[in-house]
C-alpha cells in the first residue's frame, strides 16, 4: 500500500514537471504547414492574422531546406475569410521530395508584432515510407518491372513450395545486407571518400549475409536448411540483393528509408515467385506445344505478368 | 602521380583488408560455434565410393 503510494506521487510530480518543461516551450503560432497540390502551401495560424500582412506576399519567403540561399519565386497570397489559413502560391512546380522552409517575416495578428517565424513543409513522413514499399512491392516490381533476378527467378518457381521458401530465405537476406551496406556506405565509405569501391564491398557483404546465415541455419534448423538447399547459395547471385544496395547509396537514403525498399524488393521477388510459380504448376497439366515446353513458355508468361505490372506503372501514393 | 590519389588508393586497401579481417575472423568463429558434427563415415565411404560428379 505505501509503496503504490510512493509510486503514485512520483508519477504526479514527473507529471507537473513535464507540464512545467512542456510549458517553457515558446508556443509556434504557425500551427501547421503542408503541400497542396503541385504549386501551394498553405499555413494554418493559430489565430487569426491581419490582411494587410498576410495578403503581401514580400512577408514570405520560400527555400528548399538544403539550398537556404535559393529562394523560390512566390506569385501570390491568399487569405481566407476567417484569417487563419493562408496559401502560398508559388511560380514553379515544388518538388515534394525536398522539405521546404517558409520564413515568414514580423507576423502581424490584431495589431501585434508577433516577430520572425519559420516553419519546415515536408511530406508525411510515414506515407513516404509506404510509398517507398509499395513502390518496391508492386509499382516497381523488380522482377516485371526492371527485370532484376531472373536467373533465380526463373530457377526456382516451378514449385510453390520452393518458390516460398526461395522468396522468404531471399528477404531475409536482402534485409540485412541493405541494412548492413547502408551502414557501411554512410558510415565508413562515404567519410573516407572510398565510395567508388561501393560494389565491391556490397558484394562482399551478401555474399557474407549468405555464408552466415547459412552457417547458422545448418545448425539451428537443419529442416529448413534442407529444404532450401541450393537455393541459398543462389541468392548470391541473385542480381536484385546489389541493386538495392546500389539504389540506397545513389539515393542517400535513410536507414529507415532503406529497410522499406529492401522489404519491399524481397516481398515483391516473394510475390513474383508465388505468382509465377501457381500459373508453371498449371502449365504442366496444359497442352504446350512442344516446341514451348518449359521454358519458352515460362518466358512468355513472365512477359504477361509485365505487362499486367505496367498497370502500376506512372501511380504515385501521398 | 597526385600524392592524394596515391593515399586515397593506399586508405581503401587497408580498410578493405581490415573490413575482410574482421569479417573473416567473425564467419570462422561464427563456422566453429555452430559446427555440425559430421559422421566421419560418411566421409570415408564417399571416399571410397566412384563418383565423378
Amino acid at each position: 500500500m505505501k509503496k503504490g503510494r510512493a509510486a503514485l506521487s512520483l508519477f504526479f510530480l514527473s507529471c507537473a514537471a513535464a507540464l512545467l518543461i512542456g510549458g517553457c516551450n515558446n508556443p509556434k503560432f504557425i500551427k501547421k504547414a503542408e503541400f497542396h497540390g503541385t504549386h501551394l502551401i498553405v499555413l494554418t495560424f493559430a489565430g487569426p492574422v491581419d490582411p494587410e500582412w498576410g495578403e503581401n506576399s514580400a512577408s514570405f519567403s520560400v527555400n528548399e531546406k538544403p539550398d537556404p540561399d535559393i529562394l523560390l519565386e512566390v506569385r501570390g497570397v491568399t487569405l481566407s475569410p476567417d484569417r487563419t489559413r493562408l496559401t502560398i502560391e508559388l511560380a514553379d512546380p515544388i518538388n515534394q521530395d525536398q522539405p521546404h522552409q517558409v520564413v515568414a517575416r514580423d507576423i502581424l495578428s490584431q495589431g501585434k508584432d508577433l516577430g520572425t517565424q519559420s516553419v519546415t513543409v515536408a511530406r508525411p513522413y510515414l506515407g513516404y515510407l509506404f510509398s517507398i514499399f509499395l513502390g518496391a512491392l508492386l509499382i516497381q516490381n523488380f522482377v516485371f518491372s526492371k527485370y532484376l533476378g531472373l536467373c533465380v527467378f526463373f530457377g526456382t518457381s516451378q514449385k510453390k513450395t520452393t518458390a516460398v521458401g526461395m522468396g522468404i530465405t531471399f528477404t531475409f537476406v536482402i534485409v540485412f545486407a541493405s541494412l548492413m551496406s547502408w551502414f557501411f556506405y554512410q558510415f565508413i565509405l562515404k567519410p573516407y571518400r572510398l565510395d567508388y569501391l561501393q560494389i565491391i564491398v556490397f558484394i562482399g557483404l551478401v555474399s557474407l549475409t549468405v555464408q552466415a546465415v547459412d552457417t547458422i541455419l545448418r545448425k539451428i534448423n537443419p529442416a529448413l536448411f534442407k529444404a532450401f538447399g541450393v537455393y541459398l547459395v543462389l541468392v548470391i547471385a541473385n542480381c536484385i540483393v546489389i541493386a538495392v544496395p546500389l539504389i540506397l547509396a545513389d539515393n542517400e537514403y535513410g536507414v529507415f528509408e532503406s529497410l522499406m525498399l529492401a522489404l519491399g524488393a524481397g516481398l515483391g521477388f516473394l510475390l513474383a515467385l508465388f505468382l509465377m510459380s501457381s500459373v508453371r504448376e498449371r502449365l504442366d497439366l496444359a497442352d504446350v506445344p512442344v516446341s514451348y515446353r518449359g521454358l519458352p513458355i515460362a518466358f512468355i508468361v513472365a512477359g504477361l505478368f509485365a505487362l499486367s505490372f505496367m498497370g502500376f506503372s506512372g501511380m504515385s501514393i501521398f | 602521380m597526385d600524392p592524394l590519389v596515391i593515399k586515397l588508393a593506399l586508405g581503401g586497401l587497408a580498410l578493405l583488408a581490415a573490413i575482410g579481417l574482421f569479417f573473416g575472423i567473425g564467419l570462422a568463429l561464427a563456422a566453429h560455434k555452430f559446427a555440425v558434427e559430421v559422421n566421419p563415415k560418411v566421409e570415408a565411404v564417399k571416399e571410397v565410393l566412384a563418383g565423378a560428379q
